[in-house]
Order: C-alpha cells, then structure tokens, then sequence
C-alpha cells in the first residue's frame, strides 16, 4: 500500500487501479470512460489507466462487470452553477415566475462544460423523454443555441415547460454521472431552460410521410396530448384533438400557476399545432361511452384525457361547498391572479362583523399540487395550511417546491391529518386536525387518538392527488398501469451503470435507476393499444404521474400509430406490407426450425417478418407487429399433464395487455400435444389478444410432412392476416402428424 | 430460416436511449493475433453437437454433477462421526483418501476443472447463496461484497496458502492415512462451513476463485488437462456486444462466477465448467471447446505470477511428502520439535522451511538464469505496481520457467497418491458394507491390494517419466517462445529450462524408489 493510500486519498487527484487478476480486457468501461482516461495494454488484454486524465466520475468503476477498477480521490469538475430562486415582494397578487434561468453566457457555458458528454450517458436513461442531453449541451458549450434547442426538439416538443416543472433530481440530474459518483450533477435543468428562453422554438414541419391519410382523433390537450397530435402532425396525419375546455393545455394550463409555468408556455405548442393543420376543437368532452363513436369516425383514437377524479378523504364534512378539489382551486385561483378579481369563497369577511380578517385555506395534502394551491392562496391574500399526514422525511414533494412555500408564508404541518369538518350552510367554519405518526416511509402512517385539535378555516382544499375515471377502469382492463421494475434489467441500462448506485444523495437517496426502469416500462406499454385501434397514454393509462412522462408516452403512442397505421372499417387497407413477429421457445431447435418455416411461407407471401426467440421479445417488437405467430415446445408427460414450455408460460404470465392483437399459436410436440393450444389460448385471451389460428407439428423441421403442416399453418394466418381478420372464430389447422 | 426484416423506423423507435449513445470504439485490432496461439481449434466445439448443447444449455445440468458429490460428502461427515472408528473400515476415510483425491488427480490432469464443475462444498455455498438448486434467481442471499482489491491482487496464491496449511493440519492430525475418521469429518465440514460462510460474504464463487484449498492446484495442474472450456466462438461478436450478459448474467445464466469472460479466456485457468456463460450468451457465441493436451501450459501469452508461485511452492510441497518419508527427515523433525518444544509431526519449521526452500531454490534457478542470460541490450525496467501486474527481468525468466514445470508437478502429485490406492482402494466395498452389516476387517476386500509395492514404485516412476517427458516438450516450447528472444544465448536458456524439468523429474523418480512405495 502506497503512501497515499495510508494518508486517504479522497482529497486527492483520482487515482485508478485496475484489478488485474479479474480484469478481462471486455473494455466496457474503456468504450464508456468519458475522458479516454482507460485504454487497453494488447500484451496483457487488459485495461490500463492514464491518472492523469481521470477525473474521478467512477464510470468505469459502475459498468465494470467483474468489478476489477476501484477509483480513489475527488471528483474533478467545478462547482455547480444554479439559478438564483427569485422571492417576489409584495407577494400579494404576483404572478412572476421565481425560478428563473440562468442569467447569461457566463453562467451557462462553465455549467456546460461540466458535463462529461458521457459516452453512455445515464442521465439520458434518467430523462422519461430520453433526451440527448450530453449533445445539446454539447452544442450550447460550442455557443450553438439553435443546435442545442433542435437537438432538444428531436425528442421533446415541450423543453420549456420540462425544464421548468421537472424533478430533475430524481430523473437526469439525479442520474448524471456526477450524481452516481456521490457528487453534484450537471444543472441539466437550468441549462435546458436557457437554450429555450434563448433560441426560438422551431416550426412544426414534415418529417416523413409515414401519417400520411391517416385520421386520428386525440382527446385531451395535456403535455400527452400534445406530443401525441404533435408526432401525428410531423407524419402527415390529419389530427383532431377534443379538449373539454375552452382554452388548450389541460394540466399544463389549469394545474400549474403562472409563478411556476407562465400560461403562454403551455398554449405554445398548440398555437404551432393549429398552423400546422390540426384541428382542435375545444369545450368537447369526450366520454368514455363515446369512445365507439370516435373510433368510427377516425382511424385511430389516442385518449390523452388525464386523471381528474380527485382522491376524496373519508372524513365528515367533506361534502360541504367550500369543500374544493385541487384543479378546480388552481383554475378559479389562475382566473383571479389574472384577473385580480377576488376569489369567490375566500372572503375574510364572512359576515361584515370582520372586516381586514384574513382567510383560512387548509390544503388538504403535502404534495407538489399541494404547494402550488398553497402558494396561489397566498398569493390571494389568504393564510395557507398545507396538512399532510406523513412524515416530512417522506413526504412526496420536492424540497425546494417545500422551501419555497414555506418562505412564501405557507404553513406547512406534516404527521398531521384531517378529522372532521364542522360547518353550516355550505360553509366550513372549523377543520379538526389530529396528530400521525409514522416511522419509515413504506410504513402507513398512524392516527394518534385523542390529539384532535380545532383549526379555524374558510376553505379546504383537497390536494391529496387523483385517479383516473372509474369508467376508465372498467372499460379498459389493466388501467391505471403499475410501474414494472424487472428483477432483471436490460442489460444495455445494467451495462450503463445507472443501478451502480442505487441510492445516490443528490437524488434524494432515491433510486434513481429503479425509477428510471419504472417509468421506461410505462412508456413501451403505451405503444400497445388498449382496444382495437385506441391508443390510452399519459395521467389516463397509468395515473397522476409527471409532464415528461406523460409527453413521452403521448409520443410513443403516436409513433405506434403511425407504424400500424390502422384504418377504420371501410377504408382501404394500409398500404405496405403487413409486419409478422414470429416468436419462438425452443429447446432442441425444432420449434425454431417450424418458426423458421412459418416466417418463410409468411414472407413468401409477401409479409415483413420478424423472427425472435420468445425470451427477446418485448414491448417494442409487439407493438411493431400487426399479428404475432406465437410457438413453443410442449413440455410435460403424457400422463401427468402436457402444455406449454415452462418458459413460454412464464414469458405469458409476463405479458401485457394486447388490447386486441390478432395472435396466432403453435406448438411442436413428441407424443401428443394434448391441452397445449388450449392453454396457451387462454393465457392469450386473458391478456386480450385474439387468437386466429392455431396448428400442432409433430416431426422434425426436415420431415416433408412436417413441413406441409407448417406451410399450412402459415397458409391460414397468411389469410387471416390478408383478410384484415374478419372472421373473428378461431381456426383449428391439425394436429398434422408426421 | 426466414430472413429477419423489420419496416422502416421500427428500430429506430425500439430504443431512442440508443441515439445518443457514443460508445468509444472497441479496441479489436491485434485480437485475432493476440489470441490465435490461445484459441482452440474452431471445429473442436463439442457443443455444436445437438444433445451435447441441450445438456449444457439445462439449469439442471451443474445440479445433477454435484447432487451425487452431496450426498457422498454428507455421508462422509455423518459416517466419520457416527461410524467405527477403524480408518479402513469407515466409509468416510476409505472414500475420501483412497479413492477422491486420486480421482481428482485424474479428472485434472484429464479435464481441468472437472472436479470444480461438481464440487460438493462450492455447490453448496451456491445453492444457499442463490437459495436455489438450479433455477436462475435474480437475488442472491448474503452481503454480495467483491473481495477486496488489496487481497483479490495476490491472485491465487490465498489458495496456495490454504492448501499447504490444510495439508499441515492433515500432516499434524494425521487425518488420511491411517486415518482419523472423524478428522476427515472434521476437515469436510470445516470446508463446507468456511466455503458457506465466503459465499454468503462474497458474490459469485470468491471462495472458489481466491480461498478454495484446492482451486490454485487444480487451476495450475488442470493447464495440462483437454478441456479448453467455454471460449467464444467468434471473438468479435464478443467484442461488439453491449450487454456481456456472460459476465453480467442474463435471463437464462448467471454471470460468471469465476470472473472469466469466454472473450478473452485464453487458458482452462478460470473456467470453472459451470456452463453458466453458455447458457447467459444471447448470441449463441459461446461454444465448449476441447483442446490438445498441455496447451494451456504452452500457450498462454499472459503468465501470471500467482500461478508461477503456486507452481514452485506446490512443488516444494510435494517434495516434502517425499521427503517426510525418509529417517533424517524423521531425526530432524524430533529434534526440532524437542528444540522447539512443539508437540507432534511435522514441526512448523521443518515443514514451511523445506517447502520454502525448494520454491525459493526454484526461484533461485530461474533468478541465476535470469542474471546470466539476459539481453543487455532489452530495457529491464520493473513495471507495474501490483503483485499481479509487475514485470521485472526475474519474472521474464521465472514465469516461463515455472509454466514449463506444470507436468512433472502434477505426475508428482498424481504419482504421491498412488500407493494408497492400489493398496486400500479395494477396502471402499467392505467400508460402504460396514454401515449396512456385511464388511468388516475380515472381509477378502479388506486386505487386498490391487499392486504390490514393486509394481506400485514401477508405476510411479511411469507416472513421474510421463510427467517429465511432458514438462521438457512445454519447457523446451516455452522456452522457444518466451525465453529464446530475451536470452542473450538462447541455447543455453533452452537447455537451463529443460534440464530444470529433467532435474525435477529425476529428483522425484528416484524419491520414489527410495520411499518404498510409503503412503
């Protein structure tokens, strides 16, 4: 041990060792070392470090898969540049955003060059949109502001409002390079936020014909919406949206006050939508029960309609009138900061025995929507309590949304939560308000009996989130969709290093990489439709969530859309040809040989074919595929039960809704095959697919026999595909025996 | 098999992460020269073979090697306890010496890292450790911690370190023969626990890669075996792959757990047969692969200091089990134990000094040769600064050198457990008889032996004749390649090296005259 290592090295310049027992030479972490720090000796095969240019970000130490590089000493990067948080006086009646952008070049371009322009850049895998945030920076460090906003709009119609509403700490920020290595991340943020108050957005323009007369209909204007009919519209599409309201942007315009979103960037991207030809139709509500309607009228639906039934605590006096829910105190509160008319129901003066008391609003909830309701009733002139019953170590808001409001005036009581409400005539004239307790944040907290305390208020707010329509629910089984995390990650996003560090502390502690695979997951679902040629995606398919979230899915629906290209009945058929996923379980070759001969009289037949094994088929090869041929081994004894392989069963209890997806199944079998096609039927059905053909093949792939019962198979889901499946009753093809 | 084809910007759309990611290029050039002296021939894949590649591509396949080992090794300990306290008799002794450690012998010398495959007490640790027999979990139980890098950088050598002191502690408690059953009780489970115990500290096989008694021996000695192991079959595809699932585990396989990547391996040194990359390899680019004899003796470009070590100090080990047999050995060891006031065979001194002095004589050797032969006019400046990493003009001479002595160090070996079998094996039958009523010290098995001790020292001797023939070819080989363009005379290094082996061989040869065949 060297000198240095006796003294600690951690204030010192990085120093890299390589582990040359285990190390062997895969140069993953040289293809990912930002700074070329790493290169391989070719007389050993293994890596080698240049001390010198290490900056000490630990990258190679994350992706190394034999864990043979430990780094220590600093990190080397600057410190890290932050806007200043603006604190507006008087604070009566002010709109004015409070956090502001960086002020000028000089502070941006330091703050640029403190990223690394990570070779595999996590905070890319942290971003929900998968912005190519290391090339925009790139660009704004060459001063290159178009570049850097043209590299933004690639993937997000929306860098304004994202790089203002973000947590950016638990998304790119919090799974920067910096960030895992334990140190403070790039201002990704900020910088994002500069290019776009700085350079003009864009024009909507054409970018390929892939939407060309296609008719789809997008209900709901939101950050969903919006990226959906925007991604429409670039393709050609001729889009309709509906929005129940009178002006665009739902959440956007209704859910955040102008102090943190300014109005005009939320109408932004529909001024451009509407020049660019879509039609919008606002103060249209669409209901669930209208669904068919739209559907035979349009080729394609996208419901973008958001989660607007507030969460209702289960206390007495939530039914009296000055009893709000959070969207509808936003909307009227917006409306009178703009207009600076008083709002109706916040008068101190009840009874004109009062005059110049001050209004009580309590906010029922200890959120981000929570806050904004605070800090608008502050701004109205009220007092604002924000309850909220967990603990604050937990609580569920960005801490410096919690700093704000509470340097605004807002009070702000957590282990607190509401008991009942007293008033007369509609009006609430007393909250009482118990203590909680609660030890760990996946522990529910507990009501403390007897500490009931009285709380003077004049409106109550319920701020405490939504859910989606219960009638949602129920017409589209598996809505709201849970965030996945596979036990298993992909290994490219295993391989980038993001879970090295589960738990960075810029991050909040929290897992940024699970989370980032969380909401990954909620994005690919949304490629898949729901029903027949209807697309569900953002707050409506998995629930309140965040704006990036929901712009993403908007836009990976739309790209689903355009790459099936459905067409309402009555129309003619997509031109092209149609897309085949052949997948797979096989165990001695003989499934893959009968896929094989599937995919060759489908492609013969002029279908584009894709031939997968079952373990690397995902949500993405599905929503490709106009009809999945399906196929497994059959395992089991003749005796004691046959069905499906172990693996192809396990990969179905995996599967998605496939919301109408036309499937064909096969399998290949020894002695008899017995309930297999049955069994997987049903799991297929389960998930809501529609089987339109299945065949059983006994014999080797080069047993002539079995190949005609293959070819005959393949014959029959050729037809079905060709006739658009109208015949809706499965085929039975054999079992064709050899 | 139909073409795949997707539309057009389907991929695009699969996975917009890809877009902005600017891997550095892979580093390929000089692979293909690099590791063409390593590679096994391409048509030597034995899992190209369909039912071979259905076996290896089972989860249950490691499983049904190590069940057997089980049960055998849990009836040894309960046996050792609970059975007759006659060595010859017990099962547990009777298995264990006679017949294991022989057997070992053979599948390394034969296989490599056979035995590993199917290794009772890593088997174990791994089930608990991935609280399955053979599914593929994705939690493992235990802390998961990497063994540390000042420990990991000394390679093998913890594990020549655990197998000389076991092999006291077999010496002092007088364990194999004649035997204490329940000693040999004792010693398997102290492995199986301190095996457990490793396995649930440390991720993957650490035990097995770093503190296994009897990892360095069967790494070092399996070179000479035929089994290359699990290397990749088209080495850019290794290279260009994103996932190395090989090494990180994927759906169907763990990573592997003996930090060896099939891209790179270039000797069976690491390659613990599990089969695990094979099954993990989303490309079908991994292939099991057989080898000639001594290749990964003769072919590796990068020798590793730990092995050479290992080498010198097993061999200083072997030699003591030669030299143990004789009476001055005997006399001294007394007297040192009276000197010393140590209370049994084999003095502490007397063993690790004549162990030490051997390797260091070997090393002596390679040192003197070094010193004398090598090119002036070459830049001997020491680089690197691990353990691992360093290359001085010693180890330029020592490691080919040391490399070279693989065969005959493993012929001693082999030769050293031959006695007890020809003469005791045959009493496994009355010993597995025992528990069940029908064996005792009576029984016509009890006290046959398959040889007598002339025949016995006369295959000995073959066995260390074949050893000596096969370490001159690798040294003379070696020698060729490695020595002769450092050398300033390249003859005599040749000759240094192989009359080093030769040296070896007739030094053990003639042991083993002397010894009489002694167990």
């Amino acid at each position: 041990m060297s000198l240095t290592e006796i003294l600690g090295r951690e204030a010192l310049a990085p120093h890299v060792t390589v582990l040359v027992d285990r190390c062997a030479g895969c140069q993953e972490c040289i293809v990912r070392c930002p700074t070329g720090a790493l290169t391989l000796e070719p007389d050993t095969w293994t890596a080698v470090a240049d001390d010198t240019l290490c900056v000490g970000c630990r990258q190679c130490v994350r992706t190394c898969p034999f864990a043979a590089i430990t780094v220590a000493g600093a990190l080397v990067t600057a410190p890290r540049c932050d806007p200043a948080i603006h604190h507006p006086v008087p604070l009566l009646g002010d709109r004015t955003e409070t956090r502001r952008g960086l002020h000028s070049w000089a502070d941006a371009l330091p703050e640029a060059s403190r990223c690394l322009e990570c070779p595999d850049p996590t905070c890319v895998r942290g971003c929900p949109a998968h912005n190519d945030i290391p090339g925009f920076i790139a660009a704004l460090a060459e001063g290159d502001l178009d570049g850097a906003h043209q590299v933004l709009r690639r993937t997000s119609i929306l860098p304004d409002v994202c790089s203002r509403v973000c947590d950016q700490a638990l998304q790119c920020e919090g799974a920067c390079s910096w960030s895992l290595a334990g140190g403070t991340p790039v201002a990704i943020g900020a910088l994002e936020r500069f290019v776009t108050d700085n350079a003009p957005a864009p024009p909507l323009g054409l970018s390929s014909e892939l939407g060309q007369g296609l008719e789809v209909a997008v209900v709901g204007s939101g950050p969903a919406g919006a990226a959906a009919a925007w991604a429409l519209a670039e393709a050609g599409a001729q889009v309709t949206v509906f929005e129940k309201d009178e002006v665009p942007g739902g959440l956007l315009r209704w859910g955040i006050p102008d102090f943190t979103l300014p109005a005009a960037l939320a109408v932004r991207p529909w001024e451009a939508l509407v020049r660019a030809g879509v039609h919008l139709r606002c103060g249209t509500t669409v209901r669930v029960e209208e669904m068919d309607g739209l559907l035979a009228g349009h080729d394609a639906v996208i419901v973008a309609n958001g989660a607007g039934s507030p969460l209702v605590p289960p206390v007495p006096g939530t039914d009296l009138d000055a009893v709000w829910d959070a969207s509808r105190f936003l909307t009227e509160a917006g409306d009178a900061l703009a207009t600076g008319r008083p709002l109706p129901g916040l008068g101190g003066d009840r009874d004109g025995s009062q005059p110049g008391r001050v209004p009580t609003v309590l906010v029922l909830g200890g959120g981000n929507t929570a806050m904004d309701v605070a800090r608008s009733a502050r701004r109205l002139g009220a007092h604002a309590i924000c309850v909220d019953w967990m603990d604050r170590r937990f609580a569920p808001v960005r801490p410096d949304e919690l700093e704000e409001a509470e340097a605004e005036g807002v009070e702000v009581r957590f282990t607190t939560t509401l008991e009942r409400l007293e008033g007369r005539g509609g009006r609430v004239s007393t909250a009482w308000l118990c203590r909680t307790r609660q030890e760990r944040a996946d522990r529910r907290p507990q009501v403390q009996g007897g500490s009931a305390q009285p709380q003077a208020v004049d409106l109550v707010v319920m701020a405490m989130g939504y859910r989606i329509d219960p009638e949602m629910a129920r017409r589209w089984p598996g809505v709201p969709l849970a965030k996945l995390v596979p036990e298993l990650p992909e290994r490219e996003w295993l391989g980038s290093g993001l879970f090295a560090n589960p738990a960075p502390p810029y991050a909040r502690h929290q897992p940024v990489g699970r989370l980032a695979v969380g909401r990954e997951s909620t994005r690919r679902l949304a490629a898949l439709p729901r029903a027949e040629r209807l697309w569900v995606v953002g707050d409506a398919l998995v629930g309140p969530s965040t704006v990036v979230e929901a712009m993403a899915q908007g836009k990976e629906a739309a790209l689903a859309v355009l790459e099936r290209s459905p067409r309402r009945p009555g129309r003619s058929p997509r031109p092209g040809p149609r897309r085949v996923l052949v997948a797979y379980e096989s165990r001695g070759g003989r499934t893959a040989a009968a896929a094989g001969m599937v995919a060759d009289e489908l492609t013969a037949r002029g279908a584009a074919v894709r031939v997968l094994p079952l373990a690397q088929v995902g949500v993405p090869e599905l929503s490709q595929a106009d009809l999945v041929a399906i196929g497994t081994w059959v395992e089991g004894a003749v005796v004691a039960g046959v069905g499906p392989a172990r693996a192809t069963r396990a990969w179905l209890r995996r599967l998605p809704r496939l919301g109408d997806l036309p499937v064909a199944v096969f399998c290949t079998y020894g002695v008899a095959p017995r309930g297999t096609l049955s069994q997987l039927r049903a799991a297929l059905q389960g998930k809501g697919a529609r089987v339109v053909a299945e065949g059983a093949f006994r014999g080797h792939a080069r047993d002539p026999i079995a190949r005609q019962a293959a070819a005959r198979f393949a014959a029959v889901v050729g037809e079905r595909l060709d006739e658009e499946l109208a015949d809706r009753s499965p085929v039975e093809v054999s079992p064709a025996t050899a | 098999m139909s073409e795949t084809s997707t539309a057009d910007g389907a991929v695009a759309r699969r996975d917009p992460v890809k877009v902005p990611i600017r891997l550095r290029p892979v580093v390929a050039t000089g692979a293909r020269e690099h590791f063409a002296i390593t590679d096994p021939p391409a048509g030597w894949d034995i899992a190209r073979h369909p039912r071979v590649a259905r076996v290896l591509r089972s989860r249950r396949f490691q499983f049904a090697l190590i069940l057997p080992n089980q049960i055998v090794f849990w009836l040894v300990i309960v046996l050792g306890l609970a059975g007759t306290v006659i060595p010859g008799l017990n099962f547990g002794t009777a298995i264990t010496w006679y017949l294991w450690f022989c057997l070992v012998f053979v599948m390394m010398v034969t296989v490599g890292r056979a035995w590993c495959a199917m290794c009772p007490f890593g088997g174990f640790g791994e089930w608990v450790q991935r609280h399955t027999f053979w599914k593929r979990t994705q939690r493992s139980l235990g802390l998961g911690l990497k063994v540390p890098e000042p420990i990991a950088r000394y390679g093998f050598l913890w594990s020549i370190g655990t197998f000389v002191g076991l092999t006291y502690i077999e010496e002092h408690f007088n364990i194999a023969v004649p035997g204490v059953p329940s000693a040999t009780s004792w010693m398997v489970v102290g492995i199986v626990a301190s095996a457990l115990i490793f396995f649930l500290l440390f991720e993957r096989r650490s035990f097995c890669r770093y503190f296994c008694p009897l990892t360095a021996i069967i790494g070092t000695i399996g070179a000479v075996g035929s089994a290359a192991g699990f290397r990749t079959r088209d080495r850019s595809v290794c290279l260009d792959c994103k996932t190395k699932d090989c090494m990180r585990g994927g759906e169907s396989g763990y990573g592997c757990p003996w930090y060896t990547w099939p891209g790179s391996a270039d000797s069976n040194l690491a390659c613990g047969l599990c089969s695990e990359c094979y099954k993990a390899c989303p490309s079908q680019n991994v292939g099991f692969f057989l080898q000639r004899p001594l290749s990964s003796v003769i072919a590796p470009l990068r020798r590793r200091a730990d092995v050479a070590w290992g080498i010198v100090i097993l061999w200083g080990l072997v030699l003591f089990q030669q030299v143990n047999a004789f009476t001055p050995y005997a006399t001294t060891d007394s007297w040192l134990n009276r000197e010393l006031h140590f209370p049994g065979y084999p003095d502490p001194v007397s063993y690790f000094g004549i162990i030490a002095v051997i390797a260091l004589a070997m090393a002596g050797i390679a040192w003197g040769t070094a010193r004398a032969l090598a090119r002036r006019d070459l830049p001997w400046h020491t680089v690197g600064r691990t353990f691992l990493e360093r290359r001085t003009r010693f180890r330029a001479f020592f490691l080919p050198m040391a490399y070279g002595l693989i065969p005959v160090v493993g012929a001693d070996y082999f030769a050293r457990q031959l006695p007890k079998f020809f003469k005791h094996v045959s009493r496994l039958i009355p010993a597995i008889g025992h528990p069940l009523g029908f064996g005792s010290t009576h029984s016509p098995l009890y006290n046959v032996r398959l040889l007598g001790n002339p025949q016995i020292i006369a295959v000995q001797v073959a066995v260390i004749a074949a050893g000596t023939l096969a370490a001159v070819f690798t040294s003379w080989r070696i020698a060729n390649r490695d020595l002769a363009p450092i050398a300033a005379h390249p003859r005599v290094a040749r000759w240094i090296a192989v009359g080093t082996a030769v040296a070896c061989g007739l030094a053990a040869g003639s042991l083993y005259v002397f010894m009489n065949a002694a167990s």
